[in-house]
């Protein structure tokens, strides 16, 4: 039975990083899609499509969904809490944190007050912002352990607090930034906050593929420790775990990885909660196989969410993280009520 | 890649994308350039990517080249018909490939650079418009007349322009000062400050905007703040679509002059916001309400 799921599990997800190549805001038809796929593209229009802006897309939404699920599932198992999951540490909100530095430092505005910031404005906007968010990102999971650790004794949902308050911090200053800032700034780090895999290129692919793969397989090897930690911390420690360091290890991989993803595709809540809660109904709890099958539905997902985001509305692409909230948000009230009889 | 026709060449030549074009284009093509420019940019096609540049674009004559814009372009009337490629927050790059345009010309406080920069990635050059005075309007008639091929028509209509702008200067902007409120917006109340565009139709008519001195060119004020400088007028942009309801209701305060004596504007938003030839009859509409303002309290 069991094999009879992954083998579903396994095509869907083939399934679904071909079947997102058939969608897109060009009008390539089913024979010039099956065309570029088998590198016999009839135009060089179509083949700049196919291969340099459609496919690049479809493998990003798989990984990103990948590695926001897996993050999610090893961080609710490690704490214990089905809450658990980056957002909650602040990640977002340092990464909006970094992208409004980064949009008033390097888009120019500020280029007449000072030749450092005129210096600053010659850097391309596109590397500056990812790399700035990147490190917002990773700073507010590091003052949040910090806090949690120095303050509050490092007991789980202290953590989870420390997070909520970083959060609003960071997200203060960031307001409080754009509100000071030109009126366009606020514009641009909104949306960019509210997500989007539209500029994935191929070597965005080729930095999330090693950076996924080696997060997922380090997780994947912990995951026997991680499941006696699903017995306790006590009980954890008496089989020879030691809980606080894999506890840091774990979080520090789940941070990296999804600092990248948000530095780069923004904010796109809820996967990392809610494809957990989906493969444990399938698979349980067992942290091995809960990863495997985050990285297949959370991956197959976000392929799908993509699409939609490209295609429901015409001439207009509607930012991924309204529609992951959205389906996130319905889904948690739908578990909810469905678990208020047990 | 698209391979990039000579036309692309060409547009690039014209960008100032020499150091970059020469070392692989030959010296043949930049001597042609200089013989057939004129009826290559006429055919180029072009995808405008804010509503103001297809309005200076028809006001020349090449409204014809446009093959697609952004989601706001709504004048003149043809502009509506025209396919869409994105809005301020997302470009539809596939689209836009698709379309194979020779340029496009995007606004650069108002487009996405990244979605831009990539397209620039795939070969297809890209102007940017940034006009942030009234002069840079008649600026950018010509540089879109260079790039289109039509400089005659364009500078024709640019020295008409920077004309009229010169008059309205002239007739009222060193008359007795008046002091006005501009709102951009209701709730929180917004206002405009230092180099805001419409901060220069205030200029132009003599008026003396209240919050001129704040850093912020578009900043959010308190009504305490608005009601103790007692502006007398007050300005509410308003579009056509935009319902009056949706503006602050200023009659409560009757004690203010601009209340007491009815100096309430809403002048067309649509037209004074637009950085378009169209600015100035609305400016000048602006002008005159203000004028007789002036008059009135001239007279009292």
């Amino acid at each position: 039975m069991s094999k009879g799921k992954w083998g579903f599990l396994a095509s869907f997800s083939i399934l679904s990083i071909l079947g997102g190549l058939f969608f897109g805001a060009a009008d390539l038809d089913l024979l010039s899609v099956l065309r570029c796929m088998a590198n016999s593209c009839e135009a060089n229009v179509e083949e700049v499509i196919f291969w340099q802006v459609r496919l690049p897309r479809v493998l990003v939404g798989f990984l990103v969904g990948a590695g926001l699920a897996v993050a999610g599932a090893t961080l609710q198992n490690v704490y214990r809490n089905p809450l658990a999951d980056p957002y909650l540490f602040g990640v977002v909100s340092g990464a909006g944190l970094g992208a409004s530095i980064a949009t008033l430092l390097f888009n120019g505005s500020l280029a007449s007050h000072s030749p450092i910031f005129a210096y600053l404005a010659q850097i391309p906007f596109t590397y500056a912002l990812p790399l700035a968010a990147f490190l917002g990102a990773f700073l507010a999971v590091i003052i949040v352990q910090i806090l949690s650790r120095k303050l509050f004794g490092n007991r789980t949902e202290h953590l989870l607090l420390a997070g909520v308050a970083v959060s609003f911090m960071l997200s203060a200053l960031s307001h409080f930034l754009l509100f000071m800032a030109e009126p366009f700034a606020a514009n641009k780090v909104i949306f960019w906050l509210l997500g989007s895999l539209a500029n994935a290129q191929m070597w965005f692919v080729w930095i999330m593929l090693p950076i996924v793969t080696i997060s997922v397989v380090l997780l994947w090897l912990f995951g026997r420790h991680m499941d006696a930690m699903l017995l306790g911390d006590e009980n954890a420690q008496t089989l020879g775990i030691k809980v606080d360091s894999l506890r840091l290890l774990v979080l520090i991989i789940c941070a990296a990885l999804t600092s990248c993803i948000v530095a780069y595709c923004g904010g796109i809540g809820f996967v990392g909660l809610m494809i957990p809660h989906i493969v444990r109904g399938w698979f349980g709890v067992t942290s091995r196989n809960l990863i495997v099958g985050c990285v297949l539905v959370g991956g197959s997902f976000l392929i799908w969410i993509d699409v939609i985001a490209r295609v429901v509305v015409e001439n207009q692409e509607i930012p991924i993280g309204i529609i992951t909230s959205a389906i996130g948000s319905l889904f948690f009230l739908f578990a909810l009520q469905k678990n208020r009889g047990r | 890649m698209s391979v990039p026709n000579i036309k692309n060449i060409l547009v690039c030549c014209l960008l100032g994308f020499h150091s970059l074009l020469l070392s692989t284009a030959n010296a043949t093509t930049v001597q042609n350039f200089e013989q057939v420019k004129q009826n290559e940019r006429q055919n180029f096609k072009i995808i405008a990517l804010a509503p103001h540049i297809v309005e200076l674009l028809f006001d020349i004559g090449a409204g014809e080249q446009i093959i697609a814009t952004g989601s706001y372009a709504d004048y003149p009337e043809q502009a509506k018909t025209l396919p869409r490629v994105g809005d301020h927050s997302r470009l539809q790059i596939e689209k836009i490939l698709q379309l194979k345009p020779d340029l496009v010309i995007a606004w650069k406080s108002g487009n996405p650079l990244e979605d831009l920069d990539r397209l620039q990635q795939f070969g297809i050059p890209v102007v940017y418009s940034d006009p942030k005075t009234l002069e840079d309007v008649g600026k950018e008639l010509l540089m879109l007349g260079d790039l289109t091929g039509r400089q005659t028509l364009a500078k024709h209509r640019a020295d008409t322009y920077l004309t009229q702008l010169a008059k309205l200067r002239h007739d009222f902007a060193n008359q007795t000062p008046v002091s006005v409120f501009f709102e951009i917006w209701p709730a929180p109340l917004q206002t405009i400050a230092g180099n805001a565009w419409p901060q220069q139709h205030l200029n132009t008519c003599g008026a003396i905007n209240i919050f001129a001195e704040l850093d912020n060119d578009y900043p959010s004020v308190s009504l305490e703040q608005v009601i103790s400088k007692m502006p007398q007028a007050i300005i509410q942009p308003k579009s056509n679509k935009q319902s009056v309801n949706k503006l602050y209701n200023w009659q409560k305060f009757s004690f203010l002059p601009a209340v007491q004596h009815g100096f309430i504007f809403r002048p067309d938003a649509d037209k004074l916001f637009r950085m378009t030839t169209r600015v100035l009859s609305e400016v000048e509409v602006l002008c005159k309400q203000i004028q007789q303002t002036r008059r009135i309290y001239q007279q009292e």
